[in-house]
């Protein structure tokens, strides 16, 4: 027999660790450039790899090995640090969302909370990173970030806490277990809920329609325009994985999870559920305009908050469980 | 706008694998212009009219003959309309970016000395 | 107000739009508070180069004013210099030449409702109307033989005709646009976001939009029907009847309605310009020396009302020449649109009225050296500068 330490290592370090969830970062970064291209009637990436699978990959290998230029202005710790910190805590995230199998790498009472703050310290590195860099549109760019998160965090938290009331637990790996348990997914409880999920991850992950802290035509990249070579790839990774983050829990907390505890079927319908979380991300994200940030949030505590609050509401009368 | 976008699901690309894959150009584009040097007379109109000066004759009259400079082109056809013998047509060749400048310079000239065309001309045809 | 504002640069160089000009906005907050434009940044000496040759030659040169508007500047050119000759163009020269305005109306205004939506984040209907364009300029390069200079006029007629079976292939090609235009327009109407970034935004009233001296569309949009091609009817345009758009929401989703409905309009005129194309020659003979003279010409260019002025001397060559493009004529009610607006809402509101910074400052690369070679570096350049200033 192996050793348990030598197991444990190498699930956090290959599988399902580090190195699987970054191949599968770099895959959902194709598969969302490839619908997107293909909803817009265009190729997307075509040369590198089959189909351009690779090219993710590419560019981030070509990023890497461009100039890193910090500019003479910016607080140079936080400016470096913000890139790590923006791979690092969705990362580590995603460890506590079980992947194959019921159980996650790192499972506790508690750990959606744990999740949540995380959620939450990714905004804030971006307002920091933001802020640090001193170019007037990363500052632009970070106070929009920061204000987008007053706007789309009390949401989420609430319709996250949905799941975790309904299954009586603040575990994720156990709230996928009731589900399994149960054989009954919360999106058929809580459809509100889900679309609530659904609208506040694309604000998370910065797509349009709330693409609003990086507005291209606005703000040029917003709080990443002065971000170049390593720390830009390293900011784009982190995106993927945020990206795989965001499609896992969709999965998770609404989906049922990878629904079953033998591995192989379980990575299975893991990957396909994800799959198509991250294609309905990518098709919302095909659909709409750039918000302004006054709409935004003004949308957000007009409407979708009174409806989180509905949805728990509704949760409690025994609705939804 | 949701019914349009998955329509596209199914619809091929509308975009062009270019290098690989080519759209011929329509009838009567304007690439190229190529000398016909046997029919041209040397009347020096097209070498006056050319509004950016990418023709340059050397000698005069029957003698004459062309150095074509491609990076000044317009390929706005003028050359071609105003000739009296019907000397220049405008190819459809449209690829003909290159990195060299002096490589972008195609000579015309008379028969006798035909042979000694520049590489470039005649790889293009 | 004794907040201290925040002054932020847009451009020269910045991803809102493609050519270089600057406009520096102080906002407090997220409110702009002022704006102060500075164009000239693509200033290329066309004027004077135009003065330095032939009218032929020039053709050519006031084509490249503007990549967009090219068929309108040629025709403005050609109309001063053919009113100083004092000859008439057949009837069938004029038409085609009706056609071709037209159907650069459409390709104009597909191309500004894709930036616009590129503006305001719509990728997608961006990618669609950029994708529906290419049916118009497939149709230009089949009739002109170029996609974007068409090279269409001359002084004295067009270079090119149109055949039968060419006619059959623009009716073809209207049809779609059409339908991909009303399509559009309905995406405008029902779609909750762009309303939400474009409806009540850069707020120009009907008295600013006359005392600015608005042009085109913007000023279309704002409730005034004016429109050269129906006040002072040039080519074919008074014998084709068509309807000037109007609009009078004042703020971008009028125009961007301006601009569906004009490509309406735009199809019906190609349609009744080929039904009754007249036979006959497409261009006349005339001299290459002008007699002394000087004219004044208007067009209705895609973006608005475009004025040259042309001074011959019974020369060769032009004295002095002299274009009003549509977008500087736009710039004075741009600045009041975007005073009291968002900072997310400026590239929306500069793209409203679809600006055209190469028309407006008129550059050349003219690094014409008659037999060598001539490429410099900047300090080669420096250095010629200095030695030209030495010989002064």
């Amino acid at each position: 027999m192996v050793p348990e330490g030598v197991v444990a290592l190498l699930e956090i370090l290959l599988f399902p660790g580090f190195l699987f969830l970054i191949a599968l970062a770099f895959f959902y970064e194709w598969v969302d450039r490839k619908l997107l291209a293909k909803l817009q009637n265009r190729y997307g990436p075509l040369y590198t790899g089959p189909s351009g699978l690779l090219q993710p990959f590419a560019d981030f290998i070509k990023l890497l090995s461009k100039e890193d230029i910090t500019p003479k202005a910016a607080d140079k710790f936080m400016f470096s640090c913000a890139p790590l910190f923006l791979l690092s805590f969705p990362l580590l995230a995603l460890f506590l969302v079980p992947v194959a199998g019921l159980k996650a790498l790192i499972s506790f009472e508690g750990d959606l909370i744990f999740l949540m703050f995380l959620f939450t310290l990714i905004a804030v590195t971006v307002f920091i990173a933001g802020w640090s860099s001193v170019s007037r549109f990363s500052t632009v760019g970070g106070v929009r970030a920061a204000f987008q998160m007053l706007g789309y965090e009390i949401p989420m938290t609430l319709v996250m806490v949905g799941p975790a009331i309904a299954a009586r637990t603040l575990s994720i790996s156990q709230i996928v277990g009731w589900q399994t348990h149960n054989a009954a997914w919360f999106i058929w409880f809580q459809p509100i809920g889900f679309a609530i999920f659904v609208l506040c991850l694309l604000a998370e992950l910065e797509f349009i329609p709330f693409d609003i802290p990086e507005a291209a035509t606005e703000i040029v990249a917003g709080w990443s325009t002065e971000y170049s070579g390593r720390k830009l790839a390293l900011i784009r990774l982190g995106k993927d994985v945020e990206l795989v983050l965001a499609a896992s829990l969709i999965t998770s907390l609404f989906l049922g999870g990878p629904n079953s505890s033998l591995p192989i079927l379980a990575i299975g319908f893991f990957l396909l559920k994800t799959t198509l979380a991250v294609v309905l991300l990518t098709t919302l994200r095909a659909l709409f305009a750039r918000f302004r940030i006054d709409q935004m949030i003004a949308g957000a505590w007009k409407y979708v908050i009174p409806l989180a609050i509905l949805q728990m509401v509704l949760i409690q009368l025994g609705f939804g469980r | 706008m949701v019914r349009e976008l998955l329509k596209h699901l199914l619809k091929r690309p509308a975009t062009l694998k270019y290098p690989f894959e080519k759209r011929p150009p329509f009838k009567g584009f304007r690439g190229r212009p190529i000398w016909d040097m046997k029919r041209c007379t040397g009347c020096e109109l097209c070498y006056k009219d050319c509004p950016s000066e990418a023709i340059e004759m050397i000698g005069k009259g029957l003698e004459a003959e062309f150095k074509h400079h491609l990076d000044r082109c317009l390929f706005c056809g003028q050359c071609e309309e105003v000739c009296p013998v019907n000397a220049i047509t405008m190819t459809e060749e449209y690829e003909l970016a290159s990195y060299d400048r002096a490589e972008m310079i195609i000579e015309f000239k008379r028969e006798e000395k035909a042979s000694k065309n520049l590489s470039r001309s005649s790889k293009n045809v | 107000m004794s907040y201290p504002t925040i002054r932020i640069p847009f451009g020269p160089q910045h991803p809102f739009h493609i050519e270089p000009e600057y406009f520096m906005f102080e906002v407090d907050g997220e409110r702009v508070v002022s704006v102060t434009p500075r164009i000239g940044y693509v200033h290329r000496g066309i004027e004077k180069a135009i003065e330095d040759r032939t009218f032929i030659q020039n053709l050519y040169l006031i084509e490249r004013i503007c990549g967009i508007c090219s068929n309108a500047h040629t025709t403005c050119y050609t109309q001063a210099i053919e009113e100083i000759l004092g000859v008439e163009i057949p009837p069938r020269a004029r038409f085609i030449r009706t056609i071709i305005a037209e159907l650069e109306r459409i390709h104009n205004h597909y191309l500004w409702l894709g930036l616009a939506a590129h503006e305001i984040g719509f990728e997608t209907l961006f990618m669609y109307t950029w994708r529906d364009r290419e049916i118009v300029m497939d149709l230009l390069e089949m009739v002109s033989g170029n996609r974007v200079h068409y090279a269409m006029n001359t002084i004295g007629g067009v270079r090119r005709d149109i055949t039968p079976e060419i006619v059959e292939k623009i009716r073809k090609g209207l049809d779609a646009l059409e339908e991909r235009m009303r399509y559009y327009k309905k995406i405008a109407m029902t779609e909750p976001t762009i309303s939400k970034r474009t409806a009540g935004i850069g707020i120009l009233k009907p008295k600013d939009a006359i005392a600015l001296c608005a042009v085109g569309p913007t000023l279309r949009a704002s409730g005034i029907k004016r429109d050269v091609r129906a006040d002072d009817p040039y080519i074919a345009y008074d014998e084709i009847p068509f309807n000037v758009i109007t609009y009078d929401g004042c703020d971008v989703i009028s125009r961007l309605f301006v601009r569906c409905d004009e490509v309406f309009e735009s199809v019906n005129i190609i349609r009744y310009a080929m039904d009754r194309l007249p036979e006959g020659k497409i261009r006349i003979k005339v001299p290459r020396r002008v007699p002394e003279g000087e004219a004044v010409s208007r067009v209705e260019a895609p973006r608005g009302e475009l004025i040259h002025y042309a001074k011959t001397n019974g020369t060769t060559k032009p004295e002095r020449y002299k274009v009003r493009s549509p977008t500087l004529g736009n710039i004075p009610s741009l600045c009041k649109m975007l005073v009291g607006g968002y900072i997310a809402d400026i590239p929306i509101i500069i793209a409203g009225i679809d600006p055209c910074f190469s028309c407006t400052d008129r550059m050349a690369f003219v690094n014409v050296n008659n037999n060598k070679q001539w490429i410099l570096s900047g300090e080669e350049l420096r250095r010629y500068a200095i030695k030209w200033y030495q010989k002064e």
